[in-house]
C-alpha cells in the first residue's frame, strides 16, 4: 500500500516537471525542472529495489549530467535576443501532443490487455552492486569494452569539435 | 505494479517526443533526448525488479554511460554553434541544408 502511494506521488511529480522542462521558455528554468524529474525517477528506481542504479541515476544524470548543462548555459550567457522566439510555442505543442496521443494510447491499452506480470520474488542481494557488477564482468563484458571505446571517442570528439579551427 | 511503471514510461516517453519535435531551443532539445532515454531506463529497471533479472540493470547502465559520452558532445556543440550564430535556434544551424 505504501509503495502504491510513494508510486503515484513520484510518477505525478515526474510527468508534471517534465512538463515544464518542455515548455518552459528560458532553457534554465526548464533544466531546473529537468534536475526534479531525474531525482523522482531515481527515487522509482530506489522502489523497485535497483539501489545501484539508483546512485548511479543520482550521481551521474542529476549530478554530472545537469551540472554540465547549468554550467554550459550560465557559461554562454544566454539572453533573450539569443533565444528563438517561437511565437507559436503553446500551438506547436498542443498540435504534436495531438499528433502522439493515438500513439501512447495504443501503447497504453497494449500494456493494459497484456498479461505481463509475473511477480517473482527477489533475492536479498537483488539490484546491489555486487549482483549488478557480477552481471557486468561476466555476461557484459564485450559491451562493457565496447562503451569503454565509445566514451573515449566521445572525449576525443569534444575536444576536436571545440577546438579553434584557424 | 509493472504495468503501472509501464505506463508511466510510456507517458514519459511521450512528453519527450513532444518536446522533440515541437521545440526549436537546441538545449531543451537535449534535454527531451536525456527524458526519452530516461523513460526507456524506467521500463528496463521495472522489467528486471518483475523478472527479478539483473541483465536489465546492466542494460540501463550502458544506457547511462552512452548519455554520458553524449553529454559531451552535445556540450561541446553547444559551445560552437553559439560561437557561429550567437543562437539557439535549431531552425538556424541550416548550412548543410544547401544554398536557401
Amino acid at each position: 500500500m505504501q509503495n502504491e502511494i510513494l508510486f503515484t506521488v513520484l510518477a505525478l511529480i515526474a510527468i508534471v516537471s517534465s512538463i515544464v522542462m518542455i515548455s518552459a521558455h528560458r532553457p534554465i528554468d526548464s533544466a531546473l525542472s529537468f534536475i526534479v524529474t531525474l531525482i523522482s525517477i531515481a527515487a522509482l528506481f530506489g522502489l523497485l529495489n535497483a539501489s545501484f542504479l539508483f546512485v548511479v541515476q543520482i550521481i551521474i544524470y542529476a549530478g554530472a549530467i545537469l551540472s554540465l548543462i547549468l554550467f554550459i548555459i550560465m557559461f554562454l550567457n544566454i539572453k533573450d535576443e539569443n533565444l528563438p522566439d517561437e511565437k507559436y510555442k503553446n500551438r506547436w505543442l498542443l498540435a504534436t501532443s495531438v499528433i502522439v496521443a493515438p500513439f501512447s494510447a495504443i501503447l497504453i491499452d497494449l500494456i493494459l490487455r497484456s498479461d505481463i506480470a509475473t511477480n517473482s520474488v527477489p533475492s536479498e542481494s537483488f539490484g546491489g552492486i555486487k549482483d549488478v557488477g557480477l552481471m557486468l564482468f561476466s555476461k557484459w563484458i564485450l559491451p562493457f569494452e565496447l562503451v569503454s571505446i565509445l566514451l573515449l571517442v566521445a572525449l576525443v570528439g569534444a575536444v576536436t569539435l571545440s577546438k579553434r579551427s584557424e | 505494479m509493472l504495468k503501472a511503471y509501464m505506463i508511466l514510461s510510456i507517458l514519459l516517453f511521450s512528453i519527450g517526443i513532444v518536446g522533440l519535435i515541437s521545440r526549436r531551443n537546441i538545449i531543451v532539445i537535449y534535454m527531451s533526448i536525456e527524458l526519452l532515454l530516461n523513460a526507456v531506463n524506467l521500463s528496463l529497471i521495472a522489467i528486471s525488479a518483475d523478472l527479478a533479472e539483473s541483465s536489465a540493470q546492466v542494460m540501463s547502465l550502458i544506457i547511462i554511460a552512452i548519455a554520458a559520452s553524449e553529454a559531451a558532445l552535445f556540450m561541446s556543440l553547444f559551445v560552437v554553434l553559439f560561437r557561429n550564430r550567437a543562437s539557439l535556434d535549431a531552425n538556424l544551424f541550416n548550412i548543410l541544408g544547401g544554398k536557401k
